[in-house]
C-alpha cells in the first residue's frame, strides 16, 4: 500500500502541477464553471417564480438553490477528461510511451486527474457551501447544515467519480476502433448530464423514467451525492444507494480492465 | 539475451480513396486489407551487444521495436528478452527495459524535467542513493545541468534528445532500445550521444538495440547489423561482412586534361557492365567512376583508363556502408 502510495503520488503532484502551469486557463475554467450554473440557477428561479405554488415539482425555493448548486460542485468533481486523454493518445500515437512505464495503465489517468481537482474542489467547495448555507439560512430561517451530510456528499462524490472515470476510460477505448471520438464524447457528455440530473432534477421526470435512470449508473453520478447532501436518503436508503454507486464503480472498473486487455491486442500505434 | 523467433504482424489497414467522395464512400461502405509490416523476422542478440538495425523507410524497423518493448502485439512468433514475452507480464517487464522513441517524448510536457525524473525515480523505485549517483553519471554523460529547471516544451531538440535518453537510462536497464535517436540533431550533438550510448554500454555490458538512418551511428556503435526489406530480413551479420559481401562497389578517382572524358571513356562499352554497376560523373577535369569491382578488377579499369586518357593523380577507394546501403535499398537484396 505504502509502495504503491509512493508510485501514485508523483502523478497527484503532477496533476496539480499541470493545473497551474496554465494558471490563467485554470481560473477561466472555474469562472465558466460559475457562471454556467448561476445560469441554471436562473433560469429554474425563474420557473419557480411563473409557478403560484409554494414548491415546484416538490422543490421548495431553499432546496432548489441547494439542488442546482451542489450540483455544480459533484459535476465538476466528477467531470473526466480520461476519455479525451486516451483518445487523444491514441490518435496522436503516444500511447506507447504510456505503456513502457511500470504502471497500471488506468490508475495514471485515476492519479494524474485527482491532484487538479483536489485544488478545483479546494477553491470552489468552501465559498460555494458558505453561499448556500446562508442563503438557505435567510430563505427558511432555519440552519439546515450538517457535517455529517457534508462528508457523506464527499465519500458519494467519490465514488460518483470513480464511476465515471473508468466509464470514460472504457469510453475511450473505443478510439482504439474509430480513432477519433471527439464528436462522439460531445454526445455522451450530453446524454450523462441530462440522465444523471445535472441539467434537470430527476424528480421532475415521469416517475418511469426517474426509475430507470436511478437503477442505471447516471444517477449516480450526481442526483445521488446531491440527494444524500441534502439529506433525502436517510437509513437504508441511504446504504442502498451507496451499494450502488460501489457496484457501478466496480462495475465499470472491471469492464474497463477488460477493454485494457482486449485493445492492447489491437492497437496500432499511429504516426511512425 | 534477445531472442525472436519467426515475428509476424500484421494489421489491417482501411482504404480510402482519395477526395471528398472518396470520404463519404468510406464512411458508409469502409474497406480494409491485411497488411504485413513484419513477415517472418528472427534473431539473436548476446548480451552486452550493440545491435544495429535498419532498413529503408517503412521497411517494418519501428514495428518490430514496438512489439519487443511489449506496445505491440505479435501475430504470431515469439520474442524473449531476458526469459520474458513482453505482452504476458508488462509492468515486470518494462522494468528492465529503457526506450527511447527519436520522435516522441516521455517526459512530462508542461512540467520542469527535474519532476520527471523524480516522477521516474518514484515508479521504478529507484532508492535515493543510486539515483543521485545516477544522475551525476548521466549529467556528466548528457551535460544535463544547464537545463534540468526548465520546463520541457521549452527545450530545443537536441537538449530533448538528450534528456530522453537519460530518462530512459534512469533505472539502469538492463536492454535499451533507441529508435532513431540521432534523428533531426546537429554534429556535435550526436556525437555527444553516441559517445554517451557507447560509454553506457561498456561500463554496464547494456545490450543496446539501435534502429537510425545515419549510417555514422551504425559504423560507429553497432557490432552487427541486423537489415530488413518490407518485412523481411535480409542482413544479419557484422559491419565488416556486410561490406565483404556487398561492397564490391569501388570508386576510381583522376583528374584529367583530355577533352570530353566521360564520352573518350566507354567502359560499359569495353568490359559489358551492366547498368547498375558503373556510372562516370565529370566535374571539371575531376573525374569519379563507380565501379563493380566483382565484374571487372581493379587492375583492367586502370590500365584501360591510363591507355585511353591523360591522367595526373589517380586514386580507387573502398566503398564506404553509405554506398552498400543505398545500392541495397535501392534494389532490394536478392
Amino acid at each position: 500500500m505504502k509502495r504503491r502510495f509512493r508510485i501514485y503520488y508523483p502523478f497527484v503532484n503532477a496533476g496539480m502541477q499541470q493545473v497551474t502551469t496554465y494558471r490563467v486557463d485554470w481560473i477561466f475554467y472555474l469562472l465558466g464553471n460559475v457562471v454556467h450554473s448561476l445560469v441554471s440557477f436562473f433560469i429554474w428561479q425563474a420557473v419557480f417564480l411563473s409557478g403560484s405554488e409554494e414548491t415546484l415539482n416538490g422543490f421548495t425555493m431553499p432546496q432548489m438553490i441547494v439542488y442546482f448548486f451542489l450540483i455544480f460542485i459533484s459535476d465538476t468533481m466528477i467531470t473526466s477528461d480520461a476519455s479525451m486523454m486516451i483518445a487523444e493518445e491514441v490518435r496522436d500515437g503516444s500511447i506507447a510511451m504510456r505503456m513502457l512505464r511500470p504502471v497500471g495503465y488506468n490508475a495514471t489517468f485515476l492519479f494524474f486527474e485527482l491532484g487538479g481537482k483536489l485544488l478545483t474542489q479546494i477553491v470552489l467547495i468552501v465559498p460555494v457551501v458558505i453561499g448556500v448555507e446562508i442563503s438557505r439560512f435567510v430563505l427558511s430561517g432555519v440552519v439546515q447544515f450538517s457535517v455529517l451530510n457534508l462528508l457523506l456528499f464527499f465519500v458519494s462524490t467519490i465514488l460518483a467519480y470513480l464511476i465515471n472515470l473508468f466509464f470514460s476510460i472504457c469510453f475511450g477505448f473505443l478510439a482504439f476502433v474509430i480513432k477519433h471520438i471527439w464528436g462522439t464524447n460531445i454526445m455522451k457528455n450530453c446524454i450523462v448530464s441530462f440522465c444523471s440530473g445535472a441539467m434537470v432534477p430527476l424528480s421532475f421526470m415521469p416517475d418511469a423514467l426517474k426509475t430507470v435512470f436511478m437503477l442505471l449508473p447516471f444517477a449516480s453520478l450526481n442526483y445521488t451525492p446531491v440527494m444524500i447532501y441534502m439529506g433525502v436518503y436517510q437509513g437504508a436508503d441511504l446504504l442502498f444507494y451507496f451499494g450502488l454507486q460501489i457496484f457501478w464503480a466496480l462495475f465499470f472498473w472491471a469492464l474497463s480492465k477488460l477493454l485494457a486487455m482486449v485493445s492492447a491486442k489491437h492497437l496500432t500505434v499511429q504516426g511512425g | 539475451m534477445i531472442e525472436v523467433a519467426n515475428l509476424r504482424k500484421e494489421f489491417k489497414k482501411t482504404i480510402k480513396e482519395p477526395g471528398l467522395k472518396g470520404s463519404l464512400k468510406s464512411l458508409f461502405h469502409p474497406q480494409s486489407e491485411q497488411v504485413v509490416a513484419v513477415d517472418n523476422i528472427s534473431f539473436h542478440v548476446p548480451k552486452g551487444e550493440i545491435l544495429g538495425f535498419i532498413g529503408p523507410n517503412g521497411a517494418g524497423k519501428s514495428t518490430v521495436i514496438k512489439m519487443l518493448t511489449g506496445i505491440l502485439t505479435p501475430t504470431s512468433g515469439k520474442c524473449t528478452i531476458n526469459g520474458q514475452n513482453p505482452v504476458v507480464n508488462r509492468k515486470n517487464y518494462v522494468k528492465e527495459i529503457g526506450v527511447v522513441f527519436g520522435q516522441r517524448t516521455q517526459l512530462w510536457w508542461d512540467l520542469p524535467l527535474r519532476e520527471t525524473y523524480g516522477v521516474l525515480k518514484e515508479i521504478y523505485e529507484v532508492d535515493d542513493k543510486s539515483y543521485r549517483e545516477r544522475m551525476a553519471f548521466l549529467n556528466e554523460t548528457l551535460d544535463l545541468d544547464s537545463f534540468i529547471s526548465r520546463p520541457v516544451r521549452t527545450l530545443s531538440l537536441g537538449q530533448r534528445m538528450r534528456a530522453d535518453i537519460a530518462a530512459s537510462l534512469l533505472h539502469s536497464p538492463k536492454v535499451l532500445f533507441l529508435d532513431e535517436p540521432t534523428i533531426g540533431l546537429d554534429v556535435v550533438v550526436k556525437d555527444n550521444i553516441r559517445r554517451a550510448i557507447e560509454q553506457i554500454n561498456s561500463q554496464e555490458q547494456t545490450t543496446v538495440i539501435l534502429t537510425t538512418h545515419d549510417l555514422a551511428d551504425i559504423e560507429q556503435l553497432a557490432d552487427r547489423i541486423v537489415m530488413i526489406d518490407k518485412g523481411k530480413n535480409v542482413f544479419d551479420g557484422s559491419v565488416r561482412t556486410l561490406k565483404s559481401r556487398y561492397g564490391q562497389m569501388r570508386e576510381l578517382n583522376f583528374v584529367t586534361e583530355s577533352p570530353h572524358p566521360a564520352e573518350t571513356l566507354r567502359y560499359r562499352e569495353q568490359f559489358h557492365f551492366a547498368e547498375d554497376d558503373v556510372s562516370v560523373e565529370c566535374e571539371g577535369t575531376a573525374v569519379k567512376v563507380r565501379f563493380n569491382s566483382a565484374v571487372v578488377p581493379i587492375a583492367d579499369m586502370l590500365s584501360y583508363t591510363l591507355q585511353t586518357v591523360q591522367v595526373s593523380d589517380i586514386s580507387v577507394k573502398d566503398a564506404d556502408i553509405e554506398e552498400i546501403i543505398r545500392r541495397l535499398y535501392m534494389q532490394g537484396v536478392e
